[in-house]
């Protein structure tokens, strides 16, 4: 009977130990996964852990916003979330993520690079902080262009000096694509941003001008002028596949190509520069990818969440990212960090893509649509890249199908 | 009409064996046409790059060569000559051969242990100790040197030696050294200089050729052959508890399988007997009812059900799983079929006995079943082990309770981006084995299952 | 007597309840509650809901993507029904023979239909691989075409000449005469051999995939490419399970009847038309209609392919309701009005295939 009652007591001591708080957080998969699972065990959780909370992440694979508005529906959604700028403001519309004005004093949210925040901002509230950014470089495998005896891409390239040196690469190595070309806004639209073309025009209408063809013309080019290979192609979904397995010379990605190059050709000795210049205006355009934290606003821990939200874009957290080269961070005081200023390939990566987002970008614009779903208003545009690239639809016919299309959904 | 020569006998007799060879051929051609692919796919789960082009049916994995000298490896690198390592004391001794063409001068090739995470994505979360704290190489010396012709070009093959070793510790410290369960090797000699064999095959040659790479340098042989396989278990594991996903996705199949197996047991054959053989008014309408209900698709019923389920917070939880399979029609219909086939004297000796109904059930008619119920068992345990439509809608996005269907659509998503072939494919591989064991030993149950219910029910 | 009777319906009654409960909660209160969803605008995320009469349908109706969805199960249906129900009628008719070792085979071949559609869809996305292997098959075909059109013409000569011979020494040989049929196919590979040999028949040099299937825009025959590998899939995992029905089914068909008709004169081709093929209907309306009813049905190669293929290119009408749930915008309604459209459809077409088609009595 003894035996029983010291039983009984090591589970209740146990129960009580374990009596935490567990604040769950959700967002991509993939590389996320392993960074923000390092980041809580390291930084974040250390730091809660003496207000008796714990932190786990989630990482969905696949389509992470299907699987984050079905689990807000379904009640399964973590306590924290990411919330991506380019659907972020009808998922804010619909009541279910927290406002995070209460939990945060003005002082604590000026320290946030101003147009990160306000991208999360709907209604006058704040709801979401950014948790890092990105914006788009070029990536160029040096033994290729070693080997071909062309110049590397430098930020003083044009679009035509560009394009003449992927062409050389291709045609001199044979087996090797200059740049393998997807059919998709989220690249093609920082090159019709170089010509000051914007999504939307004053009356809040999208017209694909004069600008945006020559855009168009010039992206659509590569393939045909034997610059560059269709992406579908050469097996592959997206550019930093194809660099990664040598089958482009060139990628055209974010920071976040370093972690999938770590892991997928190591050895790989790659250089990173800006996106070349229009020829007319002589300047680039870009994006900005963010993605924040958002809470639920169903979330029983609202208190213990926003503990974890602190401590997930403190300082702290934000330096240990950097450091180890996997994010940019959305605080601005971190600009100045002397991460950016290493010498080898990583650093020269995160240096052009947080330059990106500055003047040196050009014109850059946040990857987000108005209050349109971005995958809704980039379709069009997608199509009509794809159909004439794989030589489908001539650069007009496709062009005016495309905004017949859009003006369809902006009205 | 003039009248037909007849055919000798020993005609007749050669045009029997000749029929018969066609249609055994015929056979084999089709066996080759039904398990053909799931060969070459294995085949493929075998590979570094199982895209690769051209196809090769012979590779680095399947060389007997390469078997040796992995157990050998792992024998040397961590006494282990299956899964293989790297632990303190190692000594292992590594070749590599070059091609030289004339003219240009053999250049010693520069060995380093890199540094390298396992995987992306799941793989790189947990901090595995790297072998290159600790490994020591010794300069790369050149053994030998003999002039050659490969292909069109002459030159010569000279091959060099190096030994990479871990070595022991000072064994008055209190905390042992650490056993890596990884030895990544990188050896890199100047362009040109064509790589052509080593100790172990490498598993890619990167930078155009000037860089062969291995992920382990003692791999073992299941290390080595079996990689992919391998590296489900190793590298797919749960970021918070670290235990490995694939295990789990295999106890939630099987705990959903046979709680499954369970509840039809015990219910479709409760609802059988009663339709079968018990009086009903109705029956005849309830029985037209279910007929109607199962020519409905189940995308008309799965919205309300999604919502009841949410309702009772079963969502993402196996038990919401197994409540919504409940007691499949199928089933009912398999022991109503079998029970109108026993003979009635049986029962009423047991009901004139005083029985009532429920004892003559579990006492009498239950007993008499298990051939019926074998077959209920088999069919039920495989319909929901291979289960979909049913785990996407409950489990989504709970990781931790997926089953095995939804854990390799997350495999898919998880490394179909980086376009980890491997791992899709040993995970699937894996996924199969109950089932083709259960197959195996059971499969007159499934291939008379097929033809009896669906031309009886 | 009679308080027995009713005594007996209770336990009836009992016996039934779980089966009966389950089947009100998850069949037939489901089915009513999605007819009634279908006429209101309810989503996943928002409780309240109104009722908006046949909005939802007239909205369907208008929109890209549940039309391409209802296009494609219909040709899906037609051409997997079709083709799979003639192949499992012909390999049953090769397995219905009494020969040793043919249960062996039977298992063999049930094996794709015992594998999990998950797994086999995996596997199945890396077979359709632009350097997957079935490209690689075909370009090994295309790249051997000169040795095996070699084989097959060298193989069709010899089978004339022998059967020509024969004829002239009065036999009345068959043209498939299986006997001859074999030396001309060892004539065949010895020819062939030699050809090949002395450098007349070379294979040619395999040139490197350029066809892909699940990134394809193109169709053929108004379904597009990722559909028909979805199509290919789905023929080579169900056709066994078709084949063993077909095969019970053949089994059941008495010895006397074909021995009548052999009597009668008839080969064994005539046998097959006027004897199996009739004596089969019950089986062959069965399986017609399984089959019909699994393909309107198709949902889980579609979901598993993800996104390995653009999803208007797959889309069917099982994984357009589906979607439409928990895509994100958990749009109810509309699910449910393309639910209950499935549903009719599959009643329409089980209807039609039983008047005007095979139906389940023989003659």
């Amino acid at each position: 009977m003894k035996k029983f009652w010291l039983a009984a007591l090591a589970v209740a001591g146990l129960s009580t130990g374990l009596a935490q708080t567990v604040v769950k957080l959700q967002g991509f998969g993939g590389n996320d996964t392993a960074i923000i699972s390092s980041l809580l065990k390291e930084v974040v959780n250390p730091a809660v852990e003496k207000d008796g909370i714990r932190a786990e992440y989630q990482g969905i694979e696949g389509d992470y916003k299907a699987a984050l508005l079905n689990a807000l529906a379904a009640g399964t959604a973590g306590d924290l979330f990411y919330v991506d700028i380019f659907w972020s403001e009808p998922v804010f519309a619909s009541g279910k993520v927290e406002p995070l004005n209460a939990y945060f004093t003005q002082k604590e949210l000026g320290v946030f690079v101003p147009s990160l925040l306000n991208a999360f901002s709907f209604k006058g509230k704040i709801y979401g902080l950014p948790k890092d950014f990105n914006t788009l470089a070029v990536q160029f495998n040096k033994d290729l262009f070693d080997e071909a005896g062309v110049k590397y891409p430098n930020q003083a390239d044009t679009w035509d000096t560009f394009k003449a040196k992927l062409k050389e690469v291709q045609t001199k190595l044979k087996d090797v694509a200059g740049l393998c070309v997807v059919a998709d806004f989220a690249r093609f639209g920082a090159f019709a941003y170089a010509t000051g073309w914007k999504p939307f025009n004053a009356q809040g209408k999208t017209v694909l001008d004069a600008n945006f063809k020559r855009a168009f013309q010039w992206y659509t080019s590569l393939v045909k002028d034997g610059a560059g290979r269709y992406a579908q192609d050469l097996g592959a979904g997206w550019t930093g596949q194809c660099i990664g397995e040598e089958k482009a010379a060139v990628s055209i990605e974010g920071a976040w190509i370093g972690g999938f190059l770590k892991d997928k050709a190591p050895n790989m000795k790659f250089g990173t520069t800006y996106l070349p210049l229009d020829p007319v205006t002589k300047q680039r355009g870009n994006f900005v990818y963010t993605v924040s934290w958002s809470m639920n606003a169903a979330s029983k821990n609202k208190q213990a969440a926003a503990k974890v939200l602190k401590a997930l874009t403190s300082p702290e957290a934000q330096n240990w990212i950097l450091t180890r080269g996997l994010a940019l961070p959305s605080r601005g005081a971190l600009a100045s960090s002397p991460v950016f200023q290493r010498a080898d390939k990583t650093g020269e990566l995160n240096r052009v893509v947080f330059n990106g987002s500055t003047k040196q970008g050009g014109n850059v614009l946040p990857f987000k649509f108005g209050a349109y779903d971005g995958g809704d208003w980039m379709r069009p545009i997608n199509e009509a890249l794809q159909a004439v690239i794989t030589g489908k639809k001539s650069v007009d016919q496709a062009i005016a199908d495309a905004q017949a299309e859009i003006n369809k959904l902006v009205k | 009409m003039e009248p037909r020569r007849k055919f000798d006998e020993r005609y007749l007799a050669r045009q029997r064996w000749a029929r018969a060879g066609w249609v055994y051929g015929t056979m084999l051609a089709l066996g080759v046409f039904f398990i053909g692919p799931f060969y070459v796919a294995f085949l493929g789960s075998l590979k570094d790059n199982p895209l690769e082009w051209p196809f090769r049916a012979t590779f680095a994995q399947v060389l007997p060569k390469n078997w040796a000298a992995a157990w050998k490896l792992g024998q040397q690198g961590a006494g282990n000559p299956l899964l293989g390592g790297f632990a303190p004391g190692a000594v292992i001794p590594f070749e590599v051969t070059y091609f030289v063409p004339a003219g240009t001068e053999p250049a010693t090739p520069t060995v380093t242990v890199p540094e390298r995470r396992a995987g992306a994505g799941l793989g790189a979360i947990f901090d595995e100790v790297q072998a290159s704290q600790y490994a020591q190489v010794s300069p790369v010396e050149e053994v030998s040197r003999r002039p050659a012709r490969v292909g069109e070009q002459d030159g010569q093959i000279v091959t060099y030696r190096f030994t990479i070793s871990y070595p022991r510790g000072d064994p008055t410290a209190s905390e042992e050294l650490p056993t890596t369960p990884r030895l990544p090797l990188d050896v890199e000699a100047p362009r040109g200089q064509v790589f052509l064999t080593a100790t172990l095959d490498p598993n890619r040659l990167e930078r155009r050729g000037r860089v062969a790479s291995w992920d382990s340098a003692a791999p073992g042989f299941l290390g080595y052959t079996f990689k992919n396989y391998v590296r489900v278990f190793r590298e797919a594991r749960d970021p918070n508890t670290g235990s490995s996903f694939f295990l789990r996705w295999t106890a939630n199949s099987f705990f959903v399988s046979l709680m499954a197996v369970l509840v039809n047991l015990l219910f479709a054959s409760l609802a059988g007997y009663a339709l079968a053989r018990m009086y009903l008014p109705g029956k005849g309408l309830l029985f037209a009812l279910i007929i109607l209900l199962m020519a409905v698709p189940q995308q008309a019923m799965f919205i309300s059900n999604y919502l009841v389920l949410r309702d009772l917070s079963l969502l993402g939880s196996l038990w919401g799983m197994i409540v919504w399979i409940g007691i499949d029609m199928a089933k009912v219909f398999l022991m109503k079929q079998f029970f109108e086939a026993v003979p009635r004297e049986i029962e009423e000796a047991a009901l004139i006995d005083g029985a009532n109904p429920i004892t003559t059930f579990f006492r009498i008619i239950l007993p008499m079943a298990t051939p019926a119920l074998g077959a209920l068992t088999i069919m039920t345990f495989q319909g929901i082990w291979n289960e979909f439509f049913k785990a996407a809608v409950v489990l989504s996005g709970q990781q931790g309770s997926y089953t095995l269907p939804l854990g390799l659509s997350f495999f898919r998503s998880a490394y179909g981006v980086a376009g980890d072939w491997g791992m899709m494919l040993a995970s699937a591989f894996l996924s199969m084995i109950p089932i083709i064991i259960l197959f195996v030993v059971f499969q007159r149950y499934f291939v008379e299952g097929v033809s009896t219910s669906a031309l009886k029910g | 007597m009679q308080s027995s009777k009713r005594s007996e319906a209770l336990y009836a009654l009992l016996f039934l309840s779980p089966f009966l409960l389950h089947l009100l909660i998850f069949f037939i209160f489901a089915f009513v509650r999605t007819i009634w969803f279908s006429f209101t605008d309810k989503t996943t995320l928002n409780e309240s809901y109104n009722f908006v009469g046949l909005q939802n349908f007239v909205k369907l109706f208008g929109e890209e993507r549940f039309l391409l969805a209802l296009q494609h199960s219909i040709g899906f249906m037609l051409v997997v029904t079709t083709i799979q129900t003639f192949l499992a009628l012909a390999l049953a008719a090769v397995l219905n023979q009494r020969l040793r070792g043919i249960a062996f085979f039977r298992t063999v071949y049930y094996v794709p239909s015992v594998l999990s559609s998950a797994a086999v869809t995996v596997i199945a996305i890396w077979f359709f691989q632009k350097t997957g292997f079935l490209n690689t098959f075909i370009g090994w075909v295309v790249a051997h075409a000169p040795v095996i059109l070699a084989l097959a013409g060298i193989f069709l000569l010899a089978q004339a000449v022998q059967v020509a011979l024969e004829r002239a020494r009065g036999l009345p040989v068959a043209p498939t005469d299986p006997a001859l049929a074999a030396i001309s196919l060892v004539v065949a590979i010895g020819l062939t051999w030699v050809l090949n040999a002395m450098g007349l028949v070379v294979p040619r040099e395999q040139q490197p995939p350029e066809f892909t299937w699940l990134t394809n825009a193109d169709s053929f025959l108004g379904l597009p490419i990722p559909l028909w590998s979805i199509v290919i899939l789905n023929i080579f995992t169900t056709i066994p399970s078709l084949m063993l029905i077909f095969l019970a089914g053949l089994q059941d068909i008495p010895k006397s009847v074909y021995e009548a008709a052999a009597i009668d004169g008839a080969t064994p081709l005539q046998q097959f038309f006027r004897v199996t093929v009739p004596m089969l209907r019950p089986v062959t309306f069965l399986v017609i209609t399984l089959s019909l009813i699994g393909t309107l049905q198709m949902f889980d190669q579609v979901a598993l392919m993800g996104d390995s293929a653009p999803l208007n290119s797959i889309i069917v009408m099982a994984y357009y309701v589906y979607n439409s749930v928990f895509s994100g915008e958990g749009r109810i309604g509309e699910a449910s009005a393309a639910a209950l459209i499935l549903a009719g459809l599959t009643f329409v077409v089980v209807f039609l295939q039983r008047t005007f088609g095979v139906s389940e009595k023989a003659h």
